[in-house]
This record gives structure tokens, sequence and C-alpha cells, in this order.
């Protein structure tokens, strides 16, 4: 008896000796590719510091999207870490204290020895740092390299290259340009590029912030454009009942052209066609205008209810740090947002390229956007796509939804 | 005399007291919210009807309203003979009657998240086994985007959904057959009644109960219809596909809006109601007889 008593402590107290720290990570990366990156990431942190047990849980993208705000509200909270955009999505947040500010992985050095000091803004809320950036990445115009020189095809600059690169293209029967938008973000990366080529950042920044209305004449532009493409039979046909990684397979079996996507489409492309992928810069509409590109940051938070505070600090320590970016960009070939960190790749490098030779970087529509006019604005751009000569009363009706949220009278 | 009558009420405390908590709470807490305008984290601002209002200006909110009576209709219309006519079939004893049984019961056995997407791959405009079925019988050109034409999509969600309504409601008569006396339907056979008049005169009046389950539970599924559509579309292209269920999920827990999403959510549950009570007012007069 004595000696089962005695036993028994021995053990509790060895557990409480050996017992290990959890950290919860709550994970949007369920392609692959960067579920496997990540999971190697986490395997580098746990062999460096072995007194923390890391668990990820990892979410489909879009359910993620809904469950994150649950998570937050929750009086007792369960995740540590979670993985989110930085931006208007993360603010949103932060101004309700449903996260909280992350300078603690600063201490002994600063943001500036890390990351970007034109990232902090879009970082912060209220001049707090609330998001530790992980990689960002940027969008172009995606294309089969072989596909092109099969048919004579060289990069198009401006927009009527790019419309007769099109009318090549569906003349050799390849449908010119790929988009799955089940889940309607895809077309406002679209929305986002026509309107950063036609008015600008300014102009697109003020209407993200929901300060312009909908119905503008200058905003009316950019439909008119995208409509050539939708009268010419341009776009990949029933593209509502896809994912964007199966509009993507289009481009990869080479049944369709070119697609406007982030470079995380390399993610799911087949290892044969990776090295076959390359992109442009979407191509200039008005010469008038300086070049703009979309370049959404990735990265982490921690939630308010965060049950251990200590260890999510000091993983994202880790996540800031060379090494976990390196490594990071290195499988996925993003870009890290540590600055110590060069382009992984050629191709990495060619976006660096792009991005350091634009005048200015938007984050992403429905990163910028209130989530309630992004969600309403989004249909509509889909809603445009299957009726492009409603374009008016879709505009006016958005416009009545964004007095509504915005409280304007 | 006393202790005989408490019992029973002593038993049924419990799952009472887990009603109350897990169905009656929430139902009156969803009444409370609807009255509101709350993101779900922060202070609630209670606005009376304002939410009420909006709905009935909601353009989308109204075609989910029309999609949902579209669904009752359907499960009406089709699944109630179908699965009458499915359930006279397999009740006849002829060889290999358990399997083709088992087959059609089949779906039944599936959640609706495996029909869903199921039915999307069989639906899949390039490659889907429809489409693809289409072109190789010639009929290429009635080939379509089932998923992505707001004008059909509803009409594919449903077809989808009847795969699995169909089995419920031939289980459901099967059930009801096992109670048509056999003698009666000898005695008309006798009597001379053709198979025509068996069915019509005989069979058919003695299923009356099985049928008013059936069409009931019908309409209720067509009401909360929700899995199949988050599915296979989460309502799009553009809310054409959106029903009631479907587009509260998206404002509650998409938009943050979760007054309004309980607005939604009221109006459904007062529609599905009324047919609930319709239901139990005719099991409670036939208690009674």
């Amino acid at each position: 008896m004595r000696k089962t008593f005695i036993f028994l402590l021995l053990t509790l107290l060895a557990l409480f000796i050996f017992a290990k720290e959890k950290i919860v990570i709550n994970s949007y990366m369920s392609d692959p590719a960067p579920r496997k990156a990540f999971a190697e990431l986490v395997k580098i942190f746990q062999e460096k510091y072995p007194e923390y047990e890391v668990t990820v849980n990892t979410f489909a993208h879009e359910d993620f999207k809904t469950l994150l705000r649950t998570w937050l509200a929750a009086p007792k909270g369960t995740a540590d870490v979670v993985t989110w955009f930085a931006g208007e999505r993360m603010r949103y947040f932060a101004e309700m204290k449903l996260i909280t500010p992350v300078e603690e992985v600063f201490k002994e050095s600063s943001w500036e020895n890390y990351f970007p000091a034109s990232f902090k803004s879009t970082c912060s809320y209220n001049d707090r740092i609330y998001f530790i950036p992980q990689s960002w990445y940027w969008w172009g115009v995606y294309y089969r390299k072989s596909v092109f020189e099969k048919y004579g095809i060289k990069e198009p600059k401006t927009w009527d290259e790019f419309l007769k690169v099109c009318e090549t293209l569906k003349a050799n029967g390849i449908s010119p340009i790929a988009i799955g938008s089940k889940f309607p973000w895809t077309a406002a990366g679209w929305f986002d590029i026509l309107n950063l080529r036609i008015n600008g950042l300014d102009y697109h920044i003020d209407l993200t912030a929901g300060k312009i209305p909908y119905n503008d004449s200058k905003l009316l532009k950019v439909f008119e454009y995208w409509k050539q493409l939708v009268d010419n039979g341009y776009l990949l046909p029933n593209h509502t009942s896809y994912e964007w990684q199966e509009g993507a397979t289009f481009l990869f079996r080479g049944q369709a052209g070119m697609y406007y996507m982030g470079q995380f489409i390399k993610d799911v492309a087949p290892e044969e066609v990776k090295n076959d992928l390359d992109f442009f810069r979407f191509p200039i509409i008005d010469p008038s205008v300086p070049l703009y590109e979309e370049t959404p940051i990735d990265g982490f938070m921690i939630p308010a209810n965060a049950p251990n505070r200590k260890g999510a600090i000091e993983f994202l320590k880790f996540i800031a740090s060379k090494e976990a970016q390196e490594k990071f960009a290195r499988d996925l070939g993003r870009l890290a947002a540590n600055i110590e960190v060069a382009p992984p790749d050629e191709h990495a490098k060619k976006g660096l390229d792009m991005i350091l030779a634009s005048a200015g970087v938007s984050q992403f529509y429905d990163r910028d956007t209130n989530p309630e006019m992004a969600e309403i604005g989004m249909n509509a751009l889909i809603e445009f796509l299957q009726n492009p000569g409603k374009i008016n009363s879709i505009l006016d009706n958005l416009e009545m939804e964004r007095k509504r949220i915005y409280g304007i009278k | 005399m006393m202790r005989k009558n408490i019992t029973p009420y002593l038993f049924l405390a419990i799952p009472f007291l887990m009603y109350c908590i897990w169905v009656i709470f929430p139902i009156l807490q969803t009444f409370i919210v609807s009255f509101t305008k709350w993101d779900g984290m922060t202070q609630m601002k209670f606005i009376g009807i304002e939410n009420f209002k909006r709905l009935i200006n909601d353009k989308y909110f109204g075609l989910s309203l029309v999609n949902n009576i579209k669904w009752m209709i359907g499960f009406v219309i089709l699944s109630i003979p179908l699965g009458l006519f499915f359930a006279i079939l397999m009740d006849q004893k002829f060889a290999g009657h358990k399997i083709y049984k088992s087959l059609v019961y089949l779906p039944m056995a599936l959640s609706f998240v495996v029909i869903g997407q199921i039915w999307s791959w069989i639906l899949e405009p390039t490659g889907g086994i429809v489409n693809a079925f289409l072109n190789f019988i010639g009929l290429g050109n009635l080939a379509k985007p089932w998923l992505s034409d707001p004008k059909i999509v509803t009409y594919s969600l449903i077809a989808a959904a009847l795969w699995r309504q169909i089995p419920y409601a031939m289980v459901l008569f099967l059930a009801g057959l096992k109670n048509v006396s056999s003698e009666l339907v000898e005695a008309a056979v006798v009597d001379g009644a053709n198979a025509f008049q068996r069915f019509f005169y005989v069979i058919l009046p003695a299923l009356k109960p099985a049928m008013v389950i059936a069409i009931t539970v019908n309409i209720i599924d067509s009401l909360r219809a929700f899995d199949i559509v988050f599915v296979m579309t989460r309502g799009g292209p553009y809310y054409s596909s959106s029903v009631m269920a479907n587009y509260m999920y998206v404002q509650a827990f998409h938009n943050y809006r979760m007054g309004y999403g309980a607005s939604v959510a009221v109006v459904q549950f007062l529609i599905t109601f009324s047919f609930i009570l319709l239901y139990l007012i005719n099991v409670l007069k036939k208690e009674e007889r």
C-alpha cells in the first residue's frame, strides 16, 4: 500500500516537473503545401523549446473565417495563437479588444529590426502592434510558359495587347482567363486590380474604407472594362461552379490560358507544371495612373482570451525570427516579412522586383473593407459577371447597403 | 394513489429540463436577439421591429423564401408519389426485392454533407457524369452548368435532396403498408376489384395516417433545408440558391449580424411551427377518438 502511494507520488512529481506547457494554434493553412511547411516549422520550434507542447488545429480556409469570431468571443479561450490577415480584418477584432497587442515580441529590439517599416501600419491599430507578419505575396497574371510559346504569345503590357492575347487563345480553343468563383473573393481580385489600374490607389482605399458611393461614375468605368472580357466570352465558362483550386486545374492542364491570382497558386500546382508557371504584371489600362499592386500580408495574432499568453509570445518570437521566416518562405516560394530574408528563388525575386517597382500596394478587397460590406460587395461582383447588363441596378443596391452599413443618411 | 401519479412526472422531469435548456431557452433567446442589433461580441442594442421591417424589403431574403417554397413543392409533389411508388413496388415479394430495397434505401444512410459532395461531382459542368452522359448519347445541347446557372441551381439542389428524401418517404409508406390488412385486400380481389381499384379504394385510404406523416415531415424538412445548400453552393451564385436557413447563417456568422440573422430564424420558426401545429392538432384529434 505504502509502496503504491510513494510510486504514485513520484509519478505525480515527475509529471509536474516534466509537464509541458501547451500552446494551441488554430490555423487556416489547409492546402497541403502550406500545411506541411507549417507543421515542419512547428517541429523546429518544439525541438528548440522542448518545454512547450504545440497543438495545431487546421481548418478549411472558408470555415476558419466564420469560426474565428466564435473563438475570439468565447468567454473562455482555447487558442493561444491564430492565423489571420493584416489590415482591416485584423483591426476589426483589435477595435473590439478581442485580440491583444504583441509588442513583447520585440522586447529587446524593435519592429524595424525585423520587418519593413512600411508594414507597421497595416499590422497596427491605434499605434499598437497586434499582428506578426509571416509572409506576403503578390498577385499577378499567371500563365504556362509552354502554352504561350506554342502560340507565339508574348507577355502583354497594355490592355489592348492583353485583349489580343485573349483572342489568340480563344481562337485556339483555349479559355483565355481561368477563374473559380464558387467563393467570390477571386472576383474581388479582378475588381481590385482593375480599379487600381483605372482609378488609382487613393481612390481604391477610399472606396474600401466606405467613403465613396458605389454608384460613382468613376467606378462604373471599372465594370466597362471588365464587361469587355465577359462579353467576348474570355472567362472560363461556368466559373461559379468551381473553387479557386478547381479553376486553377484548367490552367495547369492547358485548357485555360491565364489566371489572375496570388502567388499561392503555386501551392496547388502539380510538380511537373510548377516550373512551367510564370506571371506578368497586370497590364496597364491608363498610362497616366501609376502602377499599384495587391500584396496581402499573412500572419498571426493572439486572442485576448488566450490561455497561455506567455507561450504564444514565445511562439511568435520564433515566427518573427529569420530562421523561421526563411524556412517558410523557401518552402512555399513566398516573400518573407523579415527583412533579413532574401527572396527564396528566382520567381519570388521577380515578384519582389515587381512590387519594389510599383508606386504603392493595397491588401485585398475583403481585407481592406468592413466584413459585411465585403460579403455583399463580392457577391455583387459575381452577379455582375453573370448579368453584366444589370450593373447599374447592382451598384445602386450596393450603394444602399453601404449607406446602411456605414450609417450614412 | 398520489405516489402513483408522481412517478411518471419524475421520470419526465429530467428530459423536460434538458429540453428547456437546449430547445426552449435558445428559442426564446433567438426571439429576444431578433429585436436587437448585435454583432455577437459587443453590447446588444435594442432596435424594436427594425430587423423585420428590413426583412420585408430585403430582396435576397425574399429570394430565399421563394426558394424554400420551391423546395416544399418539390418535396411534396415528387417525394410523396415516388416514395409511395417505391413502397408499393418493394412491398411485392419478387426475386431479390431485399437487394432493391437496400439500394433504394441506401441514400438514407448517408449524411446530407456526403450527399451534397457526391452530387457536386455528379453535376460538375465539365467532368460530371450527368453532362458527360448527355454528351455521350448525343444530347450535348441539354448539358448545363447545373450549379452555376441561377435559373436552375435550386432545382439541381432539390434533385440532390430528393435522392435522400424519396427513400425516406418510402420507409414511412412501407411501415404504413404493414398496417393495411391483407384480408381487406383479398376481399377486394374476391369482389373483383382490379389492381387500380384495389389501390385507390382499399390501400390508399388505409395509408392515410402514413400519408399525413409523410407530407408533414417533408414540408418541415423542406423548410429546414440547409446542409445540401451549404455544401453544394453556399447559396450562390449571388444568393440565387439561398434558402432561409442558409441566409440566416450568412447574415449571422458571415456578416456578423446576429440580430438580423435571428429575425430570419424567427420567421423560419413561425412558418415551420405553423405546420407542426397543424400536424399536432391532427394527431391529437385522432387520439381523442
